[in-house]
């Protein structure tokens, strides 16, 4: 946490002077622009004064009876025509041509410079906003999971001083006691989920794409779920047949299907419980598989909602995690080239989640 | 009253954690309170409608309708209930925002389970206090104002009828009873709130102004709530001349 905040703050100072460099630099690309073009100006007000004289001094000598000849050859810059001086045409163009040029080049050059910096303003600007933006998630990630660790923790706090106080009789003894250990496997699962949904959302997680045999996956699951599910009142079937076969990565399947089992059994224990029956089948190309749960529901426009981060829905039992479960999902299904869909009819009327991975077929035994 | 004073006293506690409100419930009745337990704002103020209870235990962040909108609803309602809210959050912001919904304590999870009960017996001593002192003295009459400390009802000097809060009525029988006198700031907290709960004495100052509002013809020159500077404040029934 340290070390990361160290490393924040040294990018932000190294951005920062960039940041300052940068628009130093503009102004005085600015400067110079402004330099430069009032350096032309006074060069050539000065050179059409310099003729100006010439053309009064070739103007003097011929009034004086000096040969037009013998003026210009003095003079070469001006020209006698009937007796009246003036400067030579080619001259007078030659000035404003090269004033012209001038003012276009720092026309172009200038505006190029300034463009260049502008931009490099916009990227520097841009980085700091993104990063402030990050630093605030962080924040308001940290108050959240704070936030969602003090319940079970109250909870534990709470039997423990109960324990201390009271010196109960050993059977509600031992309703604390198990109440404690459930409060431990809830902040277990959430430090779980929390490390999961970090390397989730940093993208640090390659999927090793490879068939797999979804019933005997699932399976898996199940069984390390089954005895604390049946403590809870909660009945899971599975009527997976074998042969179906996911791409998907090991790793993120078993993930995956314990979150949306865990979300499962929290919804059914929040109505005293119930079952939850998991079905699979292949259908284009692709196997889904359902989680079907007898629990609390929720409004079928808060499907989408669902997934996301700390989502806390009415009648909820989201209480029980650390709110990063379904998010975890539906990352974890994204990366997989997969889906994942909730479907409910309403609170207390159950919910369905429905995980979708493109079929494989089975891997050829050597 | 008294057949009420001989039952145990009930306490809803608005919890949706199970384990939590199994807790506190357990720890309640070992007390000798009876305990009711509603998972969320909605059933709370369901079981509220039908019934009543001395004490309500209320988590703020509940799902669906959160704890304050449950108590700033009871409030409006005119149900004075005394609400001890219970919070993951104990910033001092959330404190006051808690106080200010109508609530009468505030306690930051995880919390102490004695320290959790020495201040449900304190919000309940505290009302005991109100109710034998409304009892013995249930009207207060001061300038063309009267006030009935049962049912929290005041006819102001306008004729209006008033709707006092729990805490504006408390705050007025501690100046009543103390009629002439001054009263600080400070011992009208301890009286009516029991804990350092605020962090600051000036939440008093919003109380009393609004106890002005209600009850002095010129709020901004009153006679019967005065106040003295860097003191507190003295009440006086006849008006100042």
């Amino acid at each position: 946490m340290k070390a990361g905040g160290g490393r924040m703050k040294a990018t932000r100072v190294f951005q920062i002077t960039a940041l300052a460099l940068v628009a130093v630099s503009a102004v005085q690309v600015g400067w110079w622009l402004f330099d430069q073009h009032a350096y032309t100006v006074e060069k050539v007000r000065a050179a059409r004064s310099t003729y100006t004289e010439q053309v009064s001094a070739a103007q003097a000598l011929l009034d004086s009876g000096t040969s037009a000849a013998r003026v210009q050859q003095l003079l070469p810059g001006v020209v006698v025509s009937g007796g009246r001086a003036a400067l030579a045409p080619a001259l007078a163009q030659a000035l404003t041509t090269e004033e012209r040029r001038r003012t276009n080049q720092y026309a172009w050059e200038g505006s190029f410079f300034l463009l260049a910096l502008a931009v490099c303003i916009a990227v520097i600007a841009r980085a700091l906003r993104a990063e402030a933006r990050v630093l605030e998630e962080q924040d308001s990630f940290l108050a959240l999971v704070s936030h969602q660790f003090k319940t079970p923790l109250a909870s534990l706090q709470l039997s423990l001083e109960t324990l201390a106080l009271r010196t109960p009789p050993p059977e509600m003894a031992r309703t604390l006691i198990d109440r404690m250990l459930a409060d431990l496997a809830r902040m277990e699962l959430m430090v779980t989920q929390i490390l999961e949904s970090a390397r989730l959302e940093r993208g640090r997680v390659e999927l090793k794409t490879e068939p797999l045999e979804l019933a005997g996956a699932v399976a898996r699951v199940v069984a390390q779920l089954e005895e604390r599910a049946l403590k809870e009142h909660v009945h899971i079937s599975s009527d997976l047949s074998p042969g179906l076969y996911v791409a998907t990565d090991s790793l993120a399947l078993d993930v995956v299907v314990r979150n949306v089992l865990e979300n499962a059994l929290a919804a059914v224990r929040g109505t005293g419980g119930g079952n939850v029956s998991l079905s699979a089948r292949a259908v284009n190309g692709e196997v889904e598989l359902s989680v079907r749960d007898s629990g609390i529901g929720f409004a079928p426009a808060d499907g989408v909602r669902l997934f996301q981060k700390f989502t806390r829905l009415p009648g909820g039992a989201s209480h029980y995690g650390s709110g990063l479960g379904l998010f975890i999902v539906h990352r974890l299904m994204e990366l997989a080239r997969g889906r994942v869909s909730a479907h409910s009819e309403g609170l207390g009327r159950g919910a369905s989640f429905v995980l979708t991975w493109p079929a494989a077929a089975p891997e050829p035994r050597p | 009253m008294s057949s009420a004073v001989a039952a145990a006293r009930e306490v809803l506690v608005v919890e949706d954690d199970p384990h939590l409100a199994a807790g506190v419930m357990e720890n309640l009745r070992a007390e000798g309170y009876a305990v009711a337990i509603a998972g969320d704002g909605e059933r709370a103020l369901e079981w509220l409608k039908q019934h009543t209870c001395a004490l309500i235990v209320l988590d703020v962040m509940l799902p669906g309708i959160d704890g304050l909108a449950v108590c700033r609803s009871l409030r409006s309602q005119g149900d004075n209930t005394p609400v001890l809210f219970l919070t993951a959050r104990g910033d001092p912001e959330d404190r006051v925002r808690g106080l200010e919904s109508g609530g009468d304590d505030y306690l930051a999870k995880p919390f102490h389970l004695e320290e959790f009960l020495s201040r449900v017996r304190a919000i309940l001593r505290r009302w005991d206090w109100y109710r034998s002192a409304a009892a013995a003295a249930a009207l207060l009459r001061f300038g063309d104002n009267e006030v009935d400390f049962r049912t929290f009802r005041a006819r102001a000097w306008s004729g209006e009828t008033q709707e006092l809060t729990e805490k504006e009525a408390m705050i007025l029988k501690v100046l009543a009873e103390h009629a002439g006198e001054i009263v600080s700031r400070e011992d009208l907290l301890e009286r009516v709130w029991g804990y350092d709960v605020f962090p600051s004495t000036r939440t008093v100052d919003n109380f009393i102004l609004r106890l002005r509002k209600r009850f002095e013809r010129d709020p901004a020159n009153p006679r019967h709530f005065l106040t003295v500077w860097g003191v507190g404040y003295r009440f006086l029934t006849e008006g100042e001349a």
